[in-house]
């Protein structure tokens, strides 16, 4: 009994010692070529190169709805920017987008501005999330919040068709620092004006 | 007899389960290379950087025991510098210009001191030198009959996050040695290449009245609107033939899964679950992975296409909330802590749908956003701390973790 019992240890040992052995690389020391080549044509395309430092930069067309917003508003004495300084941001908690207590005064308020003084604009829901993950998912919260602020809207009876949402993940925070407080500021809907 | 048996027990728990020991044999195992630079044109900077980007490339290949000291010597020399006599391996080259300008390396491989293999590189724009180094380390794994590491001379595209409401999609290489920016101003997401020849890529676009997703060619930097959504619009995965599309849309205020067909220019809805259904990816067998938070909580799913079942494929963990596929493979991030007021461990896992085996990839901190490259022999990902985003290659045969920081501004996603 115990010489099979030492048999199998001495064959466990050397299965485990086994593993740790290596193979070098498969070289082969018969081969010696000679090839004249050039780079692939990937690189060598002129795509990335030709355009460096000029038209190439794809120059986007940032907030460009909203600019026409603040210009038609500015015929009338206040613009659609300071207009929607009178909306307030909803916060939420972390990894949550319902809407919680202290914030239904938020959409309350919103609401009014909405029916009121930005009653001749759409009304852009812009969710944003803090710095813990700039995956989809975590732009699919950021949506999941607008999405709890239009129905808010909706329910206090601003018209579905004037609201659209956008989510912007991570990429708007107001804090950047590394706290509770910083993050929980970035967990939030911003409301802007457009046309 | 009983000493005996105890130590034979002794040896095989204190080593034999114990991976780092293999490693450690690995290392002093690796055949030593050395790089000898003969180069007499072009200034130090560039010549510092093609040296450490080569040695960067070389230590990543995972052969070697890769000496990082610079060795000056004549390139024509026909024996090795005196500290390289030992060395099994020598890379040595030059790199020269052409009357027009045109940007040359010459390499030679010795082995044992004996030229085993020569190549020449060129390329017209002197400023994409990194991806000669890249080249030459790509022929350098071929010489040694590894695996192929194609994707060492892809390109990589990140968008990188400058500051509050502004995000750029830059084309750099793998180590981010090289970066060009291609798109600016505003906040442009998520981009994909759309094709393997690395001509064309998506992105998408938050700075319209709805998000967009573009296409850009990176020749010219034409750009055509492909398709808009309310609330959000992704490009999650394009197929290997670029001629289909798994996107990210809410035209009601729920993200679902679409299959896009780029020539039909037509979207087909694939997830219809009432919660959040994000992060498509193509696997083999027209199956498609998945994020769904349909159990609660985000975690991996897949389903076939024109089928309603929906499998979920991962057991572990209250929160794995991204993911990459590749045929049967699928590497996932899962969050590891869950904590609301502290930093958070995210960690990188491989799991294969075939035997539902689980192998943890990342140890600790922030890493995200992965991505399995076109042969899926390698994974791609995002290493966040406090100070700087990072690049990962994670080489899953060798089981090695390479990082690469990012100068400035935060990386939001990649593709490769």
């Amino acid at each position: 009994m115990k010489k099979n019992v030492i048999l199998s240890s001495v064959a466990v040992a050397m299965l485990l010692f086994s593993g740790c052995s290596t193979n070098k690389p498969t070289v082969d020391e018969t081969s010696k070529t000679t090839a004249q080549t050039v780079v692939t044509p990937a690189l060598e395309s002129s795509s990335i190169n030709s355009n460096s430092n000029s038209g190439a930069t794809v120059a986007s067309d940032a907030s460009a709805a909203e600019n026409a917003a603040n210009n038609a508003a500015s015929n009338s004495g206040s613009t659609a920017e300071d207009i929607a300084k009178n909306m307030t941001s909803v916060y939420f908690d972390f990894d949550k987008f319902d809407i919680r207590e202290d914030m239904k005064a938020n959409v309350t308020n919103d609401v009014n501005v909405a029916k009121a003084a930005a009653a001749a604009y759409s009304v852009k829901l812009e969710g944003n999330c803090d710095e813990w993950g700039s995956d989809e998912y975590n732009m699919a919260l950021g949506l999941k919040r607008a999405q709890a602020v239009k129905t808010g809207l909706i329910s206090e009876g601003v018209d579905a068709a004037r609201i659209s949402m956008v989510s912007l993940g991570k990429s708007a925070p107001v804090c950047t620092d590394k706290t509770k407080e910083c993050w929980s500021k970035n967990r939030r809907v911003d409301f802007k004006l457009l046309p | 007899m009983r000493i005996l048996l105890n130590l034979f027990f002794f040896i095989a728990l204190a080593f034999g389960a114990d991976g780092s020991i293999e490693v450690v044999k690995k290392v002093d195992t690796l055949p030593s290379l050395a790089i000898e630079d003969g180069t007499t044109a072009y200034d130090d900077s560039l010549k510092k950087s093609f040296f450490k980007t080569l040695v960067s490339d070389v230590n990543v290949l995972s052969f070697f025991n890769v000496d990082h000291h610079p060795y000056s010597t004549q390139f024509d020399n026909t024996s090795v510098v005196l500290e390289n006599k030992d060395k099994e391996y020598v890379i040595r080259y030059k790199i020269f210009e052409d009357s027009d300008k045109t940007f040359n390396v010459s390499m030679k491989i010795l082995q044992k001191s004996v030229l085993v293999k020569t190549k020449n590189y060129k390329i017209k724009n002197k400023n994409l030198y990194v991806f000669v180094a890249h080249a030459m380390a790509y022929d350098l794994n071929e010489y040694m009959g590894g695996e192929p590491v194609e994707w060492m001379k892809r390109k990589v595209l990140i968008s990188r996050l400058v500051s509050s409401g502004q995000s750029e999609i830059v084309v750099c290489d793998y180590t981010l040695t090289f970066s060009q920016r291609i798109v600016k101003g505003g906040i442009n997401l998520f981009p994909r290449w759309a094709n393997n020849e690395q001509t064309k890529f998506y992105y998408t676009s938050l700075n319209g009245r709805r998000p967009l997703l573009k296409e850009v060619e990176i020749a010219t930097g034409k750009t055509s609107d492909i398709l808009s959504s309310d609330g959000m619009m992704i490009c999650s995965d394009v197929s290997a033939d670029g001629k289909k599309l798994l996107v990210t849309m809410a035209p009601e205020g729920q993200p679902d899964i679409y299959l896009y067909d780029v020539a039909v220019k037509k979207s087909t809805r694939l997830t219809t679950f009432q919660g959040i259904d994000v992060n498509g990816q193509f696997m083999s067998n027209n199956r498609v992975a998945f994020i769904s938070n349909r159990l609660g909580y985000p975690n991996l799913f897949s389903l076939t296409i024109g089928s309603n079942a929906v499998q979920q494929l991962v057991f572990s963990g209250k929160s794995n909330s991204s993911c990459s596929a590749f045929n049967d493979n699928v590497v996932y991030k899962a969050r590891e802590s869950s904590d609301v007021f502290e930093a958070n461990t995210f960690n990188l896992h491989l799991i294969s749908t075939q035997n539902g085996s689980v192998r943890r990839l990342t140890a600790n901190g922030v890493n995200e956003f992965p991505r399995f490259s076109r042969e899926g022999d390698a994974v791609l990902y995002v290493q966040e701390s406090s100070q700087q985003s990072s690049i990962g290659v994670i080489r899953l045969k060798f089981n090695k973790n390479f990082l690469f920081p990012l100068i400035y501004g935060k990386i939001q996603s990649i593709d490769w």
